[in-house]
This record gives C-alpha cells, sequence and structure tokens, in this order.
C-alpha cells in the first residue's frame, strides 16, 4: 500500500480524528500534510483519503453530540450555506491567486486567530437561563446542575467565515473548522463544545459534496481511505466523549496551539 | 455538557449510528480478507451517510412546516445533488 502497512494508516487516522471530533475540525487539516509531506503519498490521493476520514470523524462524533443535545441544527445548517457558496467561490476564484498568497494569507489570518483565542480563553459565552428567550438560533445547555443559555451574536460575521471557510476548503481540501469554531466561540457568543459540535455536524456534509467527485475521478486509493477511517471512527467517538470532560477554557488553548502550528506550517509553505 | 435532546437529534443519531457501523463492519472485513468490493461498499455507505442525513433534516423541517429551514436544508440538499450529478451518481 504505496510502501506503508495498514496499522500506520489506522494509527494515523485514529489521531487525527481524536483532535478532530475533540476540537469540531474535520482532521483533514492535520492528516493532509502527514499524508503528503509525512508519507510522499500524491496530493490528490491525500485530498481523497482526507475528505473520507473527515465524514467518519464527522458522523461518528455527531452520534455523541446529537444525544448530550449539542448540535445546534439551524444554526450549522445556516452556516452550511453560506460554506456551500464559499466552495464555489473558491474554486472560482482560485486563479487569481498564486499559491504563495494563499498560504500566506491563510497563515495570517489563522496567526490572529490564535492570538484572540488565547486572549479571550477565559471568557464565558452563556449566562445563568433565567427563562429567557435565547432567540431561534441561540440554545440552552446544562452544565452540572445549573442551565445555561446562549445568544447567537454578529450573525454576519458567522456567515462571512462560513463563506471563507468553504472557499479555503475548496482552495487546500480542508474542512473548514479551523475557521469556523473560532470564529464562532471568540465573537458570535456560541459556546466552543457547541460550536465543535455544529462544526463537525456540518463538515460532514461539506466533505461529501467533494468525497463524490474525487471517487468518480479516480483520486481515491480505497485501502488507505479504508484504514485511515477504521482509525478515526473509534477515535472520533473517544474524542467527542471526552470533549464533554475537559473545560471550555483547556479546548480554547488547545485550539489557540492548533492555530498557531498550523498557521507556521501555512507561512513556512508560502514563504 | 449537554443540552436538550430532539425527537429528530435521536433520529439522525440512530441513522448515523446505522451508517458508521454498516461501513465500519465493511470497511474492516475488507481490509482483513483484500476484498476490494466490500471496500468499495464501505466507502460508498460512509459517503452516502450524510446524504441520507440531509434527507431526514429536510423531510423533518417540512413535516414540521417550518418552511424557511426547509428552504435552507433544501438548498444544501441541491448542493449535494449537484456534486451526485457531476460525479456521475445521477
Amino acid at each position: 500500500m504505496l510502501g506503508h502497512s495498514i496499522a500506520l494508516y489506522v494509527l494515523l487516522g485514529a489521531g487525527t480524528g481524536l483532535l478532530g471530533a475533540l476540537l469540531g475540525l474535520g482532521g483533514g487539516v492535520f492528516l493532509v500534510p502527514i499524508l503528503t509531506v509525512g508519507l510522499g503519498l500524491p496530493i490528490r490521493v491525500a485530498i481523497a483519503a482526507s475528505l473520507i476520514s473527515v465524514i467518519a470523524t464527522a458522523s461518528a462524533s455527531a452520534t455523541v453530540n446529537l444525544r448530550r443535545g449539542l448540535v445546534n441544527l439551524r444554526l450549522g445548517l445556516l452556516l452550511e450555506v453560506a460554506t456551500s457558496v464559499g466552495g464555489l467561490a473558491g474554486a472560482l476564484t482560485s486563479a487569481l491567486l498564486t499559491q504563495r498568497q494563499l498560504f500566506l494569507s491563510f497563515a495570517a489570518t489563522l496567526g490572529v486567530m490564535s492570538l484572540v483565542m488565547m486572549q479571550r480563553a477565559g471568557r464565558r459565552n452563556v449566562i445563568q437561563d433565567d427563562g429567557a428567550d435565547p432567540g431561534r438560533l441561540g440554545g440552552r445547555i446544562r452544565e452540572g446542575e445549573r442551565d445555561y443559555l446562549y445568544r447567537v451574536k454578529r450573525l454576519p460575521l458567522a456567515m462571512g467565515s462560513s463563506l471563507v471557510a468553504g472557499a479555503i476548503s475548496g482552495l487546500l481540501g480542508l474542512g473548514g473548522g479551523i475557521i469556523k469554531v473560532p470564529v464562532l466561540s471568540a465573537f458570535c457568543g456560541i459556546p466552543i463544545k457547541v460550536a465543535a459540535a455544529t462544526s463537525t455536524f456540518m463538515i460532514g456534509v461539506t466533505a461529501a459534496t467533494s468525497a463524490f467527485i474525487n471517487y468518480s475521478r479516480g483520486d481515491l486509493n480505497q485501502q488507505i481511505a479504508a484504514a485511515v477511517c477504521l482509525g478515526a471512527l473509534p477515535a472520533s467517538l473517544l474524542g467527542a466523549r471526552l470533549s464533554q470532560r475537559v473545560e471550555a477554557r483547556a479546548l480554547k488553548v488547545l485550539m489557540a496551539l492548533v492555530l498557531f502550528v498550523v498557521g507556521a506550517r501555512m507561512a513556512f509553505e508560502g514563504l | 455538557v449537554k443540552g436538550a435532546a430532539s425527537g429528530l437529534d435521536r433520529a439522525l443519531e440512530a441513522l448515523l449510528t446505522l451508517g458508521v457501523l454498516l461501513s465500519g463492519t465493511c470497511l474492516a472485513l475488507g481490509l482483513w480478507r483484500d476484498n476490494p468490493a466490500l471496500l468499495k461498499w464501505g466507502l460508498l455507505l460512509l459517503m452516502w451517510t450524510p446524504v441520507a442525513r440531509v434527507l431526514m433534516v429536510t423531510a423533518a423541517l417540512l413535516w414540521e412546516r417550518d418552511w424557511a429551514f426547509a428552504a435552507i436544508s433544501l438548498w444544501i440538499l441541491g448542493v449535494l445533488a449537484g456534486s451526485l450529478h457531476v460525479a456521475g451518481f445521477l
């Protein structure tokens, strides 16, 4: 299998699936560079395998998040519209930017987001539930014995970031969660665990849109994709469960670190 | 941390669990027995799972007469259908 054992791909899928489910990212942002730079796979094979793994992570972790009522379905649907338009815009405008400009602008965005996440790590997005109306897109969550509610703020910004996430998804073969989750959590009043659960839920649909086309083009190496998925499926279940036990502040700090590392890698590739 | 899971949440959870279990089983058996047909079915089942999920959400929103969000869900279904058409599945 292109020189590497099945076990290696299963382990890779498990690692990226765990982190992906924990933070609401599909995991493609880690998997694609490891498969290409680390293992020397052609970029098309890596993207096709990554998209399938993102679907596995999204579907498996959603089973846990849905049971806990953490997926904000209506918000997810609304953002998915912007993501799908962004995907189209990304495909149409890809010729306008050089690869270098693309990597550098993406790296700068992630760098700024990393700083914002660190700065706002201690900030709470929820208020005590006093029976007030959370609005059509807001919701309620229970933490320990206390009920809280959250309201969605700055919806145009949430839609804009989903549009950019869609464009990035189309251009770089990523799920887009790495943009959506930090913006929703830092600026739009959504608790990071709800943002992560909602993002993962919708990323499966975004990835499926591209996965069918990759499949029909013959980019998919069945054995590699199957091995990565077999690792990602159980690890995502574990990641989604773990995410409920970890404190929101710790998740935000972990997200800031991931943004910084991925941003640095993008800058390195762009320079 | 948890919220209140709705009836639709439960139905979606059941659908996704079914999709994940069936595809996972096909993929594991396919790798173990080196069977390309099983691998293909496992991957296709996994890829169709989000499509089935969007279909279920759309049907539920239409049933609830939530026209605005049903229209949004239909848009997403349309994008997926476009992708399936380009890929030659529709």
